[in-house]
């Protein structure tokens, strides 16, 4: 029987992926773990096909699908997958591939173009990028004089409930007495939402103006507030400086609690619990730091959710989501919300400003939930204040 | 520097209106016009007077008269029922080398925009764009025109000292209708319209006006956001009990419950009602841009550090979805509310 | 059956929260303002690519202005137009919408025949928005303006554009060549393609011509050719809102909003 409408295969679309995903996609042999890992499964009826949207990749079809655009990234298959294909970025190549067909979703080229014209994904003037510090008296970046950069992003130097985890970390730093600077106006956009909605050369133009720049400023040690700018500044960065050492802000903060510098004296009784961010802890295996901060303050219950570390429900900020509307029932952090009432805890808190967003925009949304909703440095700011702050 | 078609010199000591009529009216704009331009012709000693073109629109005069207009001249044709822009500037065209008036004003409606920037260029002269102030300057008889730029940050005054007419289109809202005396005579001329079929080369294929949503010029703004959730039926009542219209943020949109014509901000309307009020709105830039030009900002939000807050004359912490049927229930208690 | 020739007019502008008026001196402080397209052209070359994926054709950016827009304007070829002109010339500066209507006209008819000429309804920063229609009258071409979808018939040479006004439309339709606006916002702009890159810094690809190549009148460029003149500029006063907290019960705040509506209205 010959079927007429039959999807075309095209070898060559096939060897380019192949190309793109370094081989990955290759390695896939459809046992399907994927599909039923992806947390797409627990809203939406049918989930998110991953292993449909590989095998489309092993043959070169060219129909991409908008559930292209659903994924998150957040790596729950990849951890899952018997071969260790790197999902997320098939799902980028895939999506690479969606750009040049124009098969995108509607507000990603909007988003994109502000990055290139505003330096920041969200729309906002260029020339308000450090408003959020005005009458902190941060310091202009100075390599001889500054131990690390505090690199604030894009998300924590505009957003106004993410501004907070910004002014909490500048008060933890400057209560541990820790020599920081920064770019100010001047900071550059690390691009992650270029690379995570599948840009990828423009991703690269970013990154290497980026890493210009901080090379030019003398950075070595760089602090991020977000997993994400972690990421790529770590993984997906060309190596242009041997001493370039980039941290996310809980590592560094456990390593002042370890050298004694970042003490909590004042007790915080709560009952607690965490949220692993996806580009913290699935993605770099960090899961100790935000504990050890938790732990070294003194009447803090940290309680953990069912899902928890390798396990992390993902928030459904990721991949470029947070550009995307998503319906309030196919949200993730709906679930992950209850989760976290289940505990018994009064506050959930995370470490990632996506997370923030997503997490407390359900904990408001759900009658009657007494969740606050916390980043970990507004915790830290909180137990380090004294009467006079 | 070259000359516009006719120069200062042979100028009419007269301020002309473009009296833009749709469907049989006058436009709101061009009684506005009309009024500030009875005003500049007081000042001045001037005649005031009315450009009116369309097909069978001579008894609008009355209406202009009424206004202020001290005369009107009318010119009809068969190819002027509906706006096209060949038979309209044409049609202008020759009624202001005729007529050379020393000032000629328009709304900066789209048609009226459409006309005044052909118009200008067809007579060699300046046009300033969506003036927000007009003086005369006595004797010399120069317009300066109040104009904003770079998205309203600096304000400019223009004149164009050499060229006439001088030319200015104008904002509706910015100038109030004064009273009008109803019965008022003036003169009505009935100007000469040379039109060649051949040259009209806009077809209209269709027209859609009536009955669409037009947010822009209402005079009671009721804002929705996500806040006030799927259910706008309160926010529909308040914003009838005020003589009012909705507007929304891009979401309520997106998700099917308003119209897109209803969305206010940046890529949507930019409004400037008397009134506006922000229902469960944080207040992102791109929305405030649409209610900047608002008289009066009242919000209501549950969250305190809402950036909306600080683009609010008065600031409620509180839900909307709770406040406004309280709010609805207080309006219609004392009776309807009435607009000056 | 012939493939249509687009033209697409842009400007390069200041971001307008950046600019300030210097409160001595009454003049734009420009130093140090980061550029970009005016926004609405970019719906403009976004229309324009879209009828090209449709109809075939070539798509031509033309501005007017200083070199220095070449950075921006290159941007357009790596979105896929084929070619840049730029007319820049001492005497072209300081020109308001009548003489640069007239030396963007010029520019028109250098190029030659094209068939579509499509330009944004207004800029960000003079926002005058007299810009399409004062070109399309010094060619003597019909406009359609306010446009939020356009197509062309390429057989009996004509165009058919919705115009959206009064929160309604209408459908028009005038003969080729004409000139077009769009409406701000009415298409989501394609972003760079990034495989465009290396032959968007083609220098082939830029033509500069000069008020000598476009045999402009020198009284109707630039300063000279502008008949309106700026008398004065202030910064605009920034609204301050009131920011009065109005609280109590919910049944008090409704009575007290009621107020004070009542009173507003």
């Amino acid at each position: 029987m010959i079927m007429d409408d039959a999807l075309p295969l095209d070898d060559a679309l096939w060897q380019r992926l192949l190309e793109l995903t370094e081989g990955d996609a290759a390695l896939c042999f459809q046992c399907g773990e994927c599909t039923a890992a992806c947390p797409w499964g627990l809203v939406r009826e049918g989930g998110l096909p991953v292993r449909t949207l590989l095998r489309k990749a092993q043959l070169g079809i060219d129909q991409i699908e908008s559930e292209l655009w659903l994924c998150t990234t957040c790596g729950q298959c990849q951890v899952t997958c018997p071969r260790g294909v790197d999902i997320p970025g098939v799902f980028r190549a895939l999506r690479q591939v969606a750009w040049e067909q124009h098969h995108v979703e509607k507000g990603l080229p909007s988003m994109l173009w502000s990055m290139y014209w505003n330096n920041n994904p969200w729309s906002q003037p260029p020339s308000q990028r450090s408003a959020w510090s005005e009458g902190l008296e941060l310091e202009p970046f100075d390599p001889q004089k500054h131990e690390i950069l505090l690199y604030i992003g894009c998300t924590s130097s505009y957003d106004r409930r993410a501004r907070k985890i910004a002014h909490a970390l500048v008060s933890v730093l400057k209560k541990a007495g820790v020599a920081f600077g920064y770019l100010g106006n001047e900071e550059p956009c690390c691009g992650e939402a270029a690379l995570s909605t599948g840009q990828q050369m423009y991703f690269e133009e970013v990154a290497a103006n980026t890493s210009g720049i901080f090379l030019n400023k003398g950075v070595n040690r760089l602090v991020t507030i977000s997993p994400h700018c972690y990421d790529v500044f770590k993984n997906h960065y060309p190596s242009l400086n041997p001493d370039f050492e980039p941290l996310h802000y809980t590592q560094y903060l456990a390593e002042l609690v370890d050298q004694g510098r970042l003490v909590f004296e004042k007790p915080l009784n709560r009952k607690l619990t965490f949220q692993d961010p996806c580009y913290l802890g699935r993605l770099h295996g960090e899961y100790e730091a935000p504990r050890r901060i938790l732990a070294a303050i003194p009447g803090l219950d940290l309680l953990e959710m069912k899902d928890s570390r390798e396990q992390g429900l993902c928030c459904g900020g990721g991949g470029g989501r947070m550009w995307l509307e998503t319906p309030a029932e196919e949200r993730f952090a709906e679930l992950r919300v209850q989760q976290a009432a289940e505990t018994g805890a009064t506050h959930l808190l995370t470490a990632c400003p996506f997370c923030l967003a997503y997490l407390e925009d359900s904990a408001t949304s759900i009658p009657g939930s007494t969740l606050t909703v916390l980043d970990i440095a507004e915790v830290a700011a909180e137990a380090i204040r004294g009467e006079h702050e | 520097m070259s000359a516009s078609i006719y120069s200062p010199a042979e100028e009419r000591k007269e301020i002309w209106v473009y009296l833009e009529q749709d469907d049989g009216a006058l436009l709101q704009i061009t009684l506005e016009l009309l009024s500030k331009g009875r005003e500049m012709a007081d000042a001045t000693g001037w005649r005031l007077v009315g450009l009116l073109l369309g097909d069978n629109v001579a008894h609008l005069a009355d209406l202009a008269f009424a206004h202020g207009a001290d005369a009107v001249q009318a010119g009809e044709h068969a190819l002027l029922k509906f706006f096209t822009i060949e038979a309209y500037a044409q049609a202008a065209f020759q009624a202001l080398i005729e007529g050379k008036p020393s000032v000629f004003l328009l709304g900066a409606t789209p048609n009226g925009r459409d006309l005044a920037a052909r118009l200008a260029v067809r007579l060699r002269t300046g046009l300033n764009a969506d003036c927000t102030e007009l003086h005369l300057e006595s004797p010399e008889g120069l317009l300066i025109s109040e104009v904003s730029g770079f998205g309203g940050g600096v304000l400019a005054l223009i004149g164009m000292p050499h060229h006439r007419p001088q030319m200015a289109t104008v904002r509706p809202g910015v100038f109030q209708v004064n009273g009008g005396t109803t019965g008022k005579q003036g003169e009505l001329v009935n100007i000469p319209v040379v039109l060649d079929e051949r040259l009209m080369r806009t077809r209209i294929l269709e027209r859609n006006i009536a009955g669409s949503v037009d947010i822009s010029q209402t005079p009671v703004l009721v804002a929705a956001g996500r806040g006030v959730g799927a259910d706008l039926t309160d926010l529909w009542q308040l914003a009838a009990q005020l003589g009012g219209d909705l507007g929304a943020t891009r979401p309520l949109v997106d998700m099917g419950l308003v119209e897109r014509d209803r969305q206010v901000g940046q890529t949507g309307v930019v409004c400037s009602p008397k009134l506006a009020l922000c229902c469960g709105i944080s207040g992102a830039f791109h929305f405030i841009v649409g209610i900047e030009k608002a008289g009066t900002v009242i919000a209501i939000n549950t969250d305190p550090q809402s950036a909306i807050f600080d683009s609010a004359d008065y600031c409620i912490v509180e839900d909307a979805r709770s406040i406004i049927p309280e709010l609805n229930k207080a309006l219609a208690g004392a009776g309807e509310v009435e607009h000056e | 059956m012939s493939e249509p020739r687009i033209v697409v007019c842009m400007k390069v502008v200041p971001k307008p929260e950046e600019i300030r008026v210097n409160p001595q001196t009454h003049l734009l402080e420009r130093a140090n303002v980061h550029t970009e397209i005016n926004p609405p052209d970019m719906n403009a070359i976004e229309m324009a690519l879209k009828l090209q994926n449709e109809y075939g054709g070539s798509v031509e950016i033309l501005s007017m202005g200083p070199p220095s827009f070449e950075h921006d304007l290159r941007v357009g070829l790596m979105m896929g137009a084929d070619h840049i002109y730029l007319l820049s010339d001492r005497a072209f500066g300081g020109a308001d919408t009548l003489a640069t209507t007239y030396t963007l006209s010029q520019g028109i008819r250098k190029l030659g025949p094209v068939d579509v000429i499509i330009l944004g309804e207004e800029s960000s920063d003079g926002a005058t928005g007299q810009v399409p229609q004062g070109l399309a009258e010094w060619l003597d071409l019909p406009q359609l303006t306010l446009l939020t979808d356009l197509s062309l018939d390429m057989e009996a040479r004509c165009a058919r554009g919705r115009r959206s006004i009064k929160g309604g439309y209408e459908l028009l339709e005038v003969p080729l060549p004409c000139v077009v606006s769009v409406k701000t916002a009415c298409n989501e702009p394609r972003f760079m393609d990034y495989r465009l890159k290396q032959r968007a810094a083609v220098a082939d690809l830029m033509t500069i011509w000069d008020a000598q190549d476009l045999n402009t009148d020198a009284e109707c460029t630039g300063l000279k050719g502008s008949p309106t003149t700026v008398t004065g500029l202030t910064a605009a006063q920034l609204r301050e809102r009131k920011q009065i907290h109005i609280t109590g019960t919910r049944e008090e705040i409704a009575a007290k909003l009621a107020e004070l509506i009542r009173q507003l209205l």
